[in-house]
């Protein structure tokens, strides 16, 4: 099992290199600079600041300087656009925004998802599984930026619930429910089919044939591995997370690091677009390595398997 | 004498067929995908659908009625027009974006599960680190930096070809999503075509061809690639709808499909910014874009369950 695990963490680090690797010279391709604002700096200011900012270097000096300013001093270098501030303290502000909108939201999307899929497959090619699963393909082709301005214009209407911004606590739920719905279709026609693959193996057949109740062999026997495709897809979803939270923090306003993102592209801010990759790396690597912790205590044959 | 009859046996192609005209579900939406592409490529061409950009400022954000069906914007622009428009943008990427990842993943698949040993371990562990990074940040940093030469593109074609700037550029101004799309959406069809073609390469037809002296080449693209064609038609069916909802979503933040084109995302995102004034700017291209998401998902599960009834679902 530790020789799983380390693999995958070495799977995980290689992973963070190559992406940021990726970005570094792909940003470095964009056309324009980060240095064009609306006014038209003379030519002496603009190569006074690629001086100050190390951008006069050869790419590979830039990319050689950045790692070591990262690995040796922690130092992911300065916004290029946004004056005096330092890359580190925009990801440190938004980054417990996007990940307590991100968790909050995958909370969601599994009390829905699970038990919805749980139930489909119990009435399995009955009225509630045609629904229930209509609704789950709904829930695939309506996109998040569908959803978010409907969900602001009509829940947003109520009383204390707010359609933009980040200063109060019931700001999460629009965003939140928007993240969470998306990803609850998905789980839930992997619950579904994870549950209904469980369902017509022997053990199950044999457990009836013992005299266990419905809701016995459902929550005791079948769900442990009828879980299993489910939570596998919790990794990638994680990173669809990400790809949703571009959207719904522009919908909503919310200052994550989506809209970061979004917002440092438009503007070539070289360091911030690297440090924002970086931290998605990190993150996806790590919901990547719970997600094989999680198999691996659900599943015994995946343990075996490591330690043999 | 008495003739013999023959029975003539159905062919694998013919059962799938069989199979998938049975199914309401993907048949009604294979109508209505062929209507869609039909109103969206050929209804333009009509006179009484009105330029998508010609502005009329007397006739702002108008309601439903018989000179504009869908009612027209902020600009005055007919929203019918714009809606078919766009379809055009959102179908063309959705088709052309995987035909590039289907490209690249039959190829990569196709070679790592013919050599194996090695090579296919290098490959395949190479497709995990790919699949591992955020696909999303890729493809806007990786569309962003392909611009500037598919702009040169543009020109140079511009004063090869002597074709006008209006036929050219809005086509080629889509070539960055195109590649970069589908050079990052190949992953999981190079999964799959790798493990078909490792099962087909261990059947005895094609150790036959090999002992009678086929070519590596020969036998890859002759004996096995055929038989993959089922397997690729479903999962490139399933990867379209993820293709485009890639597509509106960099729409929909302002990286993706570009002025003078316009896209189901762009057009979602414009209604969803004026939704308190005229609703129907976002319901149109929203229902529009939804209908073929979900139809484009029923198509893909019924062929699914037609060419390959072993994965089938139930």
């Amino acid at each position: 099992m530790t020789k799983l695990l380390l693999r995958r963490l070495g799977q995980g680090v290689l992973v963070i290199f190559v992406l940021e690797t990726i970005t570094f010279f792909l940003v470095r391709m964009l056309p324009g600079n980060p240095f064009l604002g609306e006014r038209k700096l003379p030519r002496h200011i603009m190569e006074q600041l690629n001086a100050l900012y190390g951008l006069d270097q050869s790419a590979v000096v830039q990319y050689m300087n950045y790692w070591k300013g990262i690995l040796l001093h922690g130092d992911f270098g300065p916004s290029l656009v946004r004056e005096g501030l330092q890359v580190s303290r925009i990801i440190a502000e938004a980054f417990p925004v996007s990940l307590t909108l991100g968790i909050v939201g995958m909370l969601i999307a599994i009390c829905i998802g699970i038990p919805a899929g749980m139930l489909s497959a119990c009435y399995r090619n009955k009225w509630p599984d045609a629904v229930l699963m209509l609704l789950a393909m709904l829930g695939i082709c309506i996109p998040a930026f569908v959803i978010g301005p409907v969900f602001g214009k009509t829940l947003g209407q109520l009383p204390g619930l707010s359609v933009a911004g980040w200063d109060s606590a019931m700001c999460i739920v629009l965003p939140a429910l928007t993240l969470g719905l998306i990803n609850a279709a998905y789980l839930a026609r992997l619950t579904r089919g994870g549950m209904l693959e469980v369902l017509s193996q022997e053990y199950i057949r044999t457990a009836k044939a013992k005299g266990a109740g419905g809701m016995r062999i459902m929550f005791v026997h079948a769900l442990r591995s009828g879980l299993l495709p489910a939570v596998s897809y919790l990794g990638p979803a994680f990173a669809a997370l990400i790809t949703g939270s571009f959207v719904v923090e522009t919908c909503f306003q919310v200052p994550g690091m989506g809209l970061h993102f979004v917002n440092a592209t438009t503007d070539r801010d070289y360091f911030l677009i690297q440090g924002l990759v970086l931290c998605y790396g990190v993150l996806i690597v790590v919901a990547n390595l719970v997600v094989d912790l999680v198999l691996i205590a659900l599943n015994p044959r995946l343990r075996a398997q490591g330690t043999a | 004498m008495k003739k013999i009859q023959f029975q003539q046996g159905n062919s694998l192609w013919k059962d799938a067929r069989q199979r998938l005209y049975r199914n309401k579900a993907a048949m009604a939406a294979l109508f209505f995908l062929v209507f869609m592409v039909l109103a969206c490529f050929l209804l333009p061409l009509f006179p009484f659908i009105e330029n998508p950009n010609a502005t009329n400022l007397d006739n702002i954000a108008a309601p439903c009625s018989w000179e504009h069906p869908f009612g027209t914007d902020q600009l005055g622009r007919d929203l019918l027009a714009r809606v078919l428009y766009g379809g055009r943008i959102s179908l063309l990427v959705g088709l052309v974006a995987t035909l590039v990842a289907l490209m690249i993943g039959l190829l990569y698949g196709l070679i790592s599960g013919y050599i194996g040993g090695k090579t296919d371990a290098l490959m395949m562990r190479t497709v995990d680190v790919l699949f591992a990074l955020p696909f999303i940040v890729l493809v806007i940093v990786f569309s962003l930096s392909i611009e500037e030469p598919s702009r040169e593109l543009t020109e140079s074609v511009i004063t090869w070809t002597g074709w006008s700037r209006e036929s050219v550029a809005p086509i080629l101004g889509l070539v960055p999503l195109f590649i970069a799309i589908g050079a990052l959406g190949w992953l999981t069809l190079a999964r799959i075509v790798r493990t078909q073609t490792m099962e087909i390469k261990s059947l005895e037809y094609v150790q036959a061809a090999r002992s009678l002296g086929l070519g590596h080449l020969r036998i890859l693209f002759k004996h096995i690639a055929p038989n993959l064609l089922g397997t690729v038609v479903v999962y490139t069916t399933l990867a379209v709808p993820g293709i485009m909802l890639t597509e509106s979503t960099l729409s929909f933040i302002g990286l993706g499909v570009k002025a003078p084109n316009s896209s189901w995302g762009t057009l979602i995102k414009e209604g969803a910014d004026r939704m308190e004034v005229s609703p129907e700017l976002l319901i149109f291209p929203s229902l529009f874009f939804c209908l073929t998401l979900l139809a484009l998902n029923f198509l893909g599960d019924g062929l699914r369950d037609a060419i390959d009834p072993k994965t089938a679902k139930d």
